[in-house]
C-alpha cells in the first residue's frame, strides 16, 4: 500500500491567526477521513470570514487543541521560523511473531503537511515602527488588516486544495474496520520544543522507513 | 454480468446519492430549510453517514434516476408577489448525475468489494461537497439570511430540473466551474459539479426597509408547525419557489398535490420498500410529490420480490455499509456490518427516563428532608438496635415514656436534654426509634416516647411558621410501621404533609428555647408526659448549684478560720518572744 503525501501551500501569520488556521485545516482534513456517522457542525472562524466543518467528536477536538497549544509553545521559543505540522493516517498491523514478542507496526497511508511561517508580532511591529515613526499606528493597523485579508484568501485556497486532494486520490484509503466516527487512527506531529530541527526530520525519516516497502527494509 | 441484487443495490446507492446531494445543497443554501425544526421521531438518515436531519416536507420532483439532477440556487430581489421571477440571478448551479458508461457497461472483477468501495468513495465525495458549499461566496449570503431576524432586500431560492437550461453567454462568462472527481458505479460514474459566481459584491445585500412587519401565522419554522406539512402557499414567492416557474422543467409536477410525510428507506421501517420505485404503481402515485427518490429508478415494470433484493455479497470486511432496505423485519439485513446496524438501531431508540427513578430519587431524598437534625445528631446506631425496639417491645410499651430508665443509669443531663430536643424535632419516620436508641447510647439504653397528643400540639405550633420547603415530599411509610399503634399511624398519615415544615420549625424552636439555658417553667407548658422530666432536670441543676454554693461557703469559713488561727499564732509567738527578752 502506498502512502500519499500532500503538501499544502504555506500560510503566513501571527500566532493568534495561526491557531485559527490550524483549527480550520486540521478539522477539515479529519472531516474528510471521519467516515463514521457524522452530524456535521459548522464553525465560523473568529478571525476570518470563513466557515469550516467539524465532526463533532469531543476527543478529536481536545486532541487538536492540545496539539495546537504544543505548536504555539514551540513557536514562542522559535519565533519567525518556518515550520510544519504533519497529520498522518495509518493502519496498525501485527508483525510476525519474533523472539521479542508480537509487535505492532504502523503503516502510514496518508500524510498531510501543513506548512506555516509564524511571525513574531513584537518584532514585526518594531520593524515597521522604525521605518515610519510618525504614523506607526495607522500603518501597522492597515498592514495588519491587509495581511489578514491575504491570509484569509490563502486559507481559502488551501481549503480548496484539501478538497481537491481528497477527491483526486481515494484508492489508497484502506477499508473501514470500525463504526466509530473517526474511522482511521491518526497522528498529529508538531515540532517539539526539545527537538532540534534535525531531530524532527529524523522522526519524519523514521516514519518514512516504516511506511516503505518491505524490500526497502531488507 | 451483474446480478439483480447488485443492480438493485447500485440503484439504491445512486438514488440516495442524488437525494443526499439535493438535501445537502438545499440545507446549505435555503434558509427556511436550514432553520426547519428537526422532527422529534429520533430517526436519523444514515445514508452516506452524513446526518443532516430530515427535509421539512416535499422539495421537488425529478425524473428517472439516471437523469441529471440540476439545482439552481437563485438570488432574488424581494418584491411583490406579482413580480415573481423578475430579477432573479442564478448564483450557483449544481449538477449531479450518474453518467452511464459509454458502450458496454464495465463490470469489475471483484464485485464483492466494488460496491463497498463505491459507497466509501461516495461518502467522501459528499463530505467534500458539504465542505465546498461552505467555501463558496453564496454561503455568506446564506449565513446572513439565517442569522438575521430581519428581512433583507434579497433572498435565496432554488429550482430543480432534470435538464440544465443553458446559460447565456454573458451569464456563462461570469461563472466559474468546479468538478469533483467521479465515483465509479456499476451503471456509470457519479459526477458532481458546480458553476458558481466567484463574487457577489455586485449584489448589495442590506436589510430591507420596504417590508412592513407581518406575522406569518403558519411560518414553517414555528414549533407548532408540522415539519411534514406541505409547503404552504401563503409564504411569499421569494421564500420558496421550488417548482413553480415560467418554464417548467421536464418531469415537473405541481407541488400543490398534498403529499404524505416523506419517508426514508430505513431497514426498520414496517414497509421499507414502499417507497421503492419498483413498488406497485398505485403506491407510487399515492406518494407523488413527497420525495425525489420516488421518481428515480423507473427501470420498468419489473416487479422483484423482497427476497431477491437481499445482498448476495457481504460487507463482512467493510464496516462502512449503506443502510440498504432489504427486508420487512426491523432486524438488520444479512450484511456484515452488524455492529454498525446494531449501533444504528440503538441510536434510534428513544430515551425515556423512567418515572420510578425520579420517584425513587424523591423517595430517597425524603429521609434526608424529613430528618433535618441528622447532621446535628450523633451517628445513629446500627439498624440492629431498631429491631430490638420494634420486635422485642410490645407496642404499648413502646408508646410509654420511660423516665426512670433514661435517668437511672446515671446518664449525664446533656444526653437527656438532647433527647428532649430531638423529640421536639421528631418526624414521622421509621428512623425515629432508631435515632432515639442511638442517642440513649450514652446513657439510657432504650428510650421510647409517645407520639400521640404531644406531637400534634407541636405540629400546631409549627404550622404557624411561614417556612415552606420547595421540594417537600410526603414521607414514605415503610415496613417498620408495624411497630406503631394504629391511632398513631393514622395521626402520622394525616400530618405527614406538614412534616417538613414541622421539622424545620422544630429546629428553630429548639434553638430559640434551648432547654439547658432556660430554667424557667415555660418548658413545663409542653406535653404532660414531659413535665416530670423537665422538673427533674431543673432540680438536678439546682442541686448542683446549691452544692457548689455550700462548698464555697465552707471554703470561706475555712479560710476565715485559718486566717484567724494564723493571727492567733502570731500573737502567741510575739508573747513568747517578749517573755524571753524579759528573762534576759
Amino acid at each position: 500500500m502506498n502512502c500519499e503525501t500532500f503538501q499544502l501551500k504555506e500560510l503566513v501569520g501571527e500566532p493568534l491567526e495561526i491557531r485559527e488556521v490550524l483549527r480550520c485545516l486540521l478539522h477539515t482534513i479529519v472531516f474528510h477521513r471521519a467516515l463514521g456517522l457524522v452530524r456535521p457542525k459548522d464553525v465560523e472562524c473568529e478571525l476570518f470570514e470563513l466557515t469550516y466543518v467539524q465532526c463533532g467528536d469531543h476527543e478529536l477536538d481536545k486532541k487538536i487543541e492540545e496539539k495546537i497549544d504544543q505548536f504555539i509553545a514551540w513557536v514562542d521559543k522559535h519565533p519567525n521560523k518556518k515550520s510544519q505540522i504533519c497529520l498522518s493516517f495509518y493502519e496498525v498491523k501485527n508483525k510476525h511473531p519474533s523472539w521479542f514478542g508480537n509487535k505492532t507496526e504502523r503503516f502510514y497511508w496518508e500524510q498531510w503537511y501543513i506548512n506555516l511561517h509564524v511571525l513574531n508580532p513584537k518584532s514585526h511591529t518594531k520593524r515597521h515602527n522604525s521605518k515610519a515613526p510618525l504614523s506607526t499606528g495607522e500603518n501597522t493597523s492597515e498592514e495588519g488588516s491587509s495581511r489578514r485579508t491575504a491570509l484569509e484568501s490563502s486559507l481559502r485556497e488551501v481549503l480548496f486544495q484539501i478538497i481537491s486532494f481528497v477527491n483526486e486520490k481515494k484508492d489508497h484509503i484502506p477499508p473501514v474496520q470500525n463504526s466509530e466516527i473517526i474511522s482511521f487512527p491518526y497522528e498529529i506531529s508538531t515540532p517539539s520544543a526539545s527537538d532540534s530541527s534535525f531531530g524532527w526530520h529524523a522522526d519524519v525519516l523514521k516514519r518514512m522507513l516504516q511506511t516503505g516497502h518491505p524490500s526497502m527494509l531488507s | 454480468m451483474a446480478s439483480p441484487s447488485e443492480a438493485d443495490r447500485t440503484e439504491q446507492i445512486v438514488v440516495h446519492f442524488l437525494h443526499k446531494t439535493l438535501h445537502t445543497v438545499l440545507a446549505s443554501r435555503i434558509p427556511h430549510i436550514r432553520l426547519a425544526p428537526r422532527p422529534s421521531s429520533g430517526k436519523r438518515d444514515r445514508w452516506f453517514n452524513l446526518d443532516l436531519g430530515d427535509l421539512p416536507g416535499p422539495i421537488a420532483q425529478h425524473g428517472a434516476f439516471m437523469d441529471p439532477l440540476v439545482i439552481d440556487v437563485l438570488l432574488t430581489p424581494r418584491r411583490d408577489a406579482s413580480e415573481s421571477g423578475a430579477g432573479e440571478v442564478v448564483v450557483e448551479r449544481w449538477i449531479a448525475q450518474c453518467v452511464p458508461w459509454h458502450g458496454a457497461p464495465q463490470h469489475p472483477h471483484d464485485v464483492g468489494s466494488f460496491q463497498p468501495r463505491t459507497y466509501k468513495k461516495s461518502v467522501i465525495l459528499l463530505r467534500s461537497l458539504y465542505a465546498l458549499l461552505r467555501l463558496l461566496p453564496a454561503h455568506r449570503i446564506f449565513r446572513m439570511l439565517c442569522s438575521s431576524g430581519q428581512p433583507y432586500n434579497y433572498d435565496l431560492g432554488y429550482r430543480v430540473y432534470s435538464f440544465a437550461p443553458p446559460f447565456s453567454r454573458a451569464e456563462g462568462a461570469d461563472l466559474k466551474q468546479y468538478s469533483f472527481s467521479p465515483v465509479e458505479t456499476l451503471f456509470g460514474q457519479l459526477v458532481v459539479s458546480v458553476q458558481y459566481r466567484p463574487s457577489l459584491a455586485a449584489f448589495n445585500l442590506e436589510i430591507s426597509p420596504l417590508m412592513s412587519p407581518m406575522i406569518i401565522t403558519d411560518y414553517i419554522g414555528s414549533p407548532a408547525a408540522e415539519p411534514s406539512r406541505p409547503f404552504p402557499s401563503s409564504l411569499p414567492n421569494w421564500a420558496s419557489r421550488p417548482t413553480t416557474s415560467q418554464n417548467p422543467p421536464r418531469g415537473f409536477r405541481p407541488s400543490a398535490v398534498v403529499a404524505p410525510q416523506f419517508d426514508r428507506p430505513h431497514s426498520w421501517n414496517a414497509a421499507p420498500m414502499a417507497h421503492h420505485p419498483l413498488s406497485s404503481p398505485h403506491d407510487r402515485v399515492a406518494k407523488v410529490g413527497s420525495s425525489p427518490p420516488e421518481h428515480y429508478g423507473r427501470l420498468g415494470s419489473n416487479q422483484r420480490s423482497l427476497s431477491d433484493r437481499k445482498a448476495n455479497f457481504k460487507f463482512d470486511d467493510f464496516r462502512l455499509s449503506p443502510p440498504f432496505s432489504t427486508s420487512t423485519s426491523p432486524s438488520p439485513p444479512t450484511l456484515g456490518g452488524h455492529s454498525l446496524q446494531s449501533r444504528l438501531q440503538m441510536e434510534t431508540a428513544p430515551m425515556s427516563i423512567p418515572m420510578s427513578a425520579t420517584g425513587k430519587s424523591q423517595m430517597h431524598r425524603s429521609p434526608n428532608l424529613s430528618d433535618p437534625f441528622k447532621s446535628l445528631l450523633p451517628r445513629p446506631s446500627p439498624r440492629s438496635t431498631r429491631p430490638d425496639l420494634s420486635s422485642q417491645e410490645s407496642p404499648s410499651k413502646s408508646r410509654s415514656f420511660r423516665k426512670t430508665e433514661g435517668l437511672s443509669s446515671g446518664g449525664d443531663i446533656y444526653s437527656n436534654l438532647h433527647m428532649y430536643a430531638a423529640y421536639k424535632g421528631l418526624k414521622d419516620g421509621p428512623d425515629d426509634s432508631g435515632r432515639f436508641s442511638a442517642l440513649s447510647s450514652g446513657g439510657s439504653p432504650r428510650y421510647a416516647f409517645s407520639r400521640s397528643s404531644s406531637r400534634f400540639s407541636m405540629q400546631d405550633d409549627l404550622d404557624d411558621t411561614d417556612f415552606s420547603y420547595p421540594f417537600a415530599v410526603d414521607d414514605v411509610d415503610t415496613s417498620d410501621s408495624h411497630t406503631r399503634s394504629p391511632d398513631v399511624k393514622d395521626a402520622e398519615y394525616s400530618s405527614s404533609h406538614k412534616s417538613q415544615k414541622a421539622a424545620v420549625g422544630m429546629l428553630v424552636h429548639m434553638l430559640k428555647t434551648a432547654p439547658p439555658l432556660r430554667q424557667d417553667q415555660s418548658c413545663s407548658s409542653q406535653s404532660s408526659d414531659l413535665n416530670g422530666e423537665v422538673s427533674l432536670n431543673t432540680s438536678v441543676l439546682s442541686r448542683k448549684t446549691s452544692d457548689a454554693l455550700e462548698e464555697l461557703q465552707a471554703y470561706k469559713e475555712m479560710k476565715n478560720f485559718l486566717l484567724s488561727e494564723s493571727g492567733a499564732m502570731t500573737k502567741l509567738q510575739e508573747s513568747l518572744q517578749q517573755k524571753k527578752r524579759d528573762k534576759e
